[in-house]
């Protein structure tokens, strides 16, 4: 079985169900499959087969999905480009994965067509939304291309997705995705598409990222009618909840804070809401224990992984998030609420390794490492930083460090770069940042490491305060003393805000420069 | 009489059919009927 069976199988059990609804606009299963099948003929005309490189350049939208499936039905590799790449970086990732035909929404054409004297290697470009008179059209090529099946001699180990991975340091790394990696996570977790249960899956999570192509897999297979938002908007979001009547949805820790806090949560009709995964930044406990209380009857997943595991490899699921039972109980969830990222799924191994690669005892930190069959087996054209992630057994190093406790729960402890050795000690900058956190007056902190020339490293705390509050310095490293002891941050740095990735990771990368620079 | 979109389970060896076109028979395997299996709704993860 491969990822293109998802959209034939749900287009035979529910045919006329919505399959893609966006902006006031639906298409149904059997529309979609059609479609895709149309411009999969049409790209074959073009000369792209198998394992051709298609990138694309857009936000969510309709033609985004049929595009994967057309093609990943030819045998070709989609390259989903973030549109909020530098123009540096687009050039670097369609040079490195060798794209022969690129796929451009409108908004993107003029940056496009910087580009072009550098991307010799690109045969055809097709406009998605718009004509060009020097681009081929989208819309023209469904129409010309036959609706006939595509068959493709496809192995389950074959590459269907080529993604770029910026994390938070670095330049961007290819990561190759094959169809097993997602078949096995899909039919491991998602009921196939049924035609007595409907679901409506409103997905705001860019498709270019692991996690929206994840999310948009489990939905076509499940039958679940995808409702696209092109990015994410508080207000726009709570009225399309309400609207398309949305059963479930992916949010970062940063939009669901917007969510909860927005004046219209209350005036919303969110009661079809049922399940609300979160992921790809730590969650603030103050936030999560609000959604709770503000969203009973709503099963919230934490979900983790990256791109290098094909998404999620551990998650917290909604017996998690209910917090009820004795006391010992209560202050268990709520520790696991506030930093566990609960335990593995069944189709990957998960172990916790020291510096050597040998398991650490439970309850010691060490770096969380993965394997299986959704994790990849190396970067593109890049064996120097595949040898420097997957060891002699497989093992993908995930560079983020973690901790297990005795039910087999994994507790992040930070970014193996971002973690703090003072005078040989290790300070993981998460428990830092969650006592600071604590303090009254404080809105977001993010901790990191500083040169010291007597220590070695010092932990900093970078702080946002709440509206119209005041604090000092020592007042914040005093409030930390008794819980941190020599773990306390040694300076604070208020700030109006953190950069974060689109993701809504902190690159702390950035504010250590930042602190070194201020020093100067 | 099959039923669309329904997973049908052998008891005997595991396997799973899941089937995309209903039709007059019913599917069997390890030469026993397979049991229909009843959907679980909510929640994966995405």
């Amino acid at each position: 079985m491969n990822t293109t069976d998802f959209l034939t199988i749900s287009a035979a059990i529910c045919p006329e169900r919505d399959c893609l609804v966006f902006e006031g606009q639906r298409q149904s299963f059997l529309r979609t499959n059609e479609r895709a099948n149309r411009l999969a003929n049409a790209l074959a005309g073009l000369g792209i087969g198998k394992n051709d490189i298609v990138a694309i350049l857009q936000v969510n939208c309709p033609q985004y999905i049929e595009a994967y499936f057309a093609i990943a039905r030819l045998g070709a590799i989609m390259v989903p480009l973030n549109f909020r790449a530098k123009q540096e970086e687009l050039v670097y990732m369609l040079g490195n994965a060798g794209a022969k035909a690129l796929l451009v929404g409108s908004r993107y054409i003029e940056t496009m067509r910087a580009m072009l004297p550098r991307l010799s290697a690109i045969q055809h470009i097709i406009a998605i939304d718009d004509g060009q008179p020097d681009m081929l059209c989208y819309e023209e090529l469904i129409c010309s291309g036959a609706a006939d099946e595509v068959f493709t001699d496809i192995g389950d180990d074959d590459v269907t997705v080529l993604m770029y991975t910026a994390g938070t340091t670095g330049r961007p790394k290819g990561v190759p995705l094959r169809h097993s990696g997602f078949v096995s996570y899909v039919l491991q977790n998602v009921d196939p598409a049924s035609p007595e249960i409907e679901e409506r899956n409103l997905l705001t999570v860019p498709l270019y990222h692991v996690a929206g192509l994840q999310a948009m897999l489990a939905a076509v297979y499940g039958g679940r009618t995808l409702v696209l938002m092109k990015q994410f908007e508080t207000t726009e979001w709570l009225k399309t909840v309400e609207q398309e009547r949305v059963s479930r949805a992916m949010l970062v820790p940063t939009m669901l804070k917007w969510v909860i806090d927005h004046p219209d949560f209350c005036r919303c009709d969110l009661s079809s809401l049922r399940v609300l995964t979160y992921g790809a930044a730590p969650m603030p406990f103050e936030v999560i224990k609000k959604a709770i209380a503000v969203m009973p009857r709503v099963k919230f997943i934490n979900a983790f992984g990256q791109t290098e595991t094909a998404s999620t490899i551990t998650a917290l699921g909604p017996e998690d998030h209910v917090i009820e039972g004795g006391p010992d109980v209560v202050e268990k969830k709520l520790k696991r609420l506030a930093m566990s990222i609960g335990r593995p799924l069944p189709d990957v191994e998960v172990r916790i390794v020291d510096e050597s690669g040998q398991e650490v005892p439970q309850g010691e930190t060490g770096e969380i490492v993965a394997r299986g069959p959704r994790v990849m087996s190396g970067y593109w054209r890049d064996e120097q930083k595949t040898a420097q992630v997957i060891d002699a057994e497989g093992w993908l190093h995930t560079r983020d460090m973690g901790w297990v406790d005795d039910e087999g729960y994994i507790y992040l402890a930070g970014r193996k770069d971002d973690m703090i050795i003072r005078g040989g000690e290790n300070i993981s900058p998460e428990e830092v940042e969650d006592v600071v956190c604590a303090h009254p007056k404080i809105e977001e902190a993010a901790v990191v490491g500083v040169p010291d020339p007597e220590w070695g490293q010092q932990p900093v705390a970078f702080v946002i305060l709440k509206k119209g509050e005041t604090a000092t310095t020592e007042e914040i490293i005093e409030s930390c003393r008794a819980r941190l002891s020599f773990k306390r941050p040694r300076d604070v740095v208020f700030v109006e805000s953190l950069p974060r990735n689109p993701m809504g990771k902190v690159l702390k990368k950035q504010l250590r420069e930042q602190y070194v620079q201020m020093s100067r | 009489m099959s039923q669309l979109g329904k997973r049908y389970r052998c008891e005997v060896c595991g396997t799973e059919a899941l089937c995309t076109r209903a039709g007059e028979g019913m599917p069997s395997c390890c030469d026993r009927p397979m049991v229909i299996q009843e959907p679980k709704p909510l929640p994966s993860s995405d």
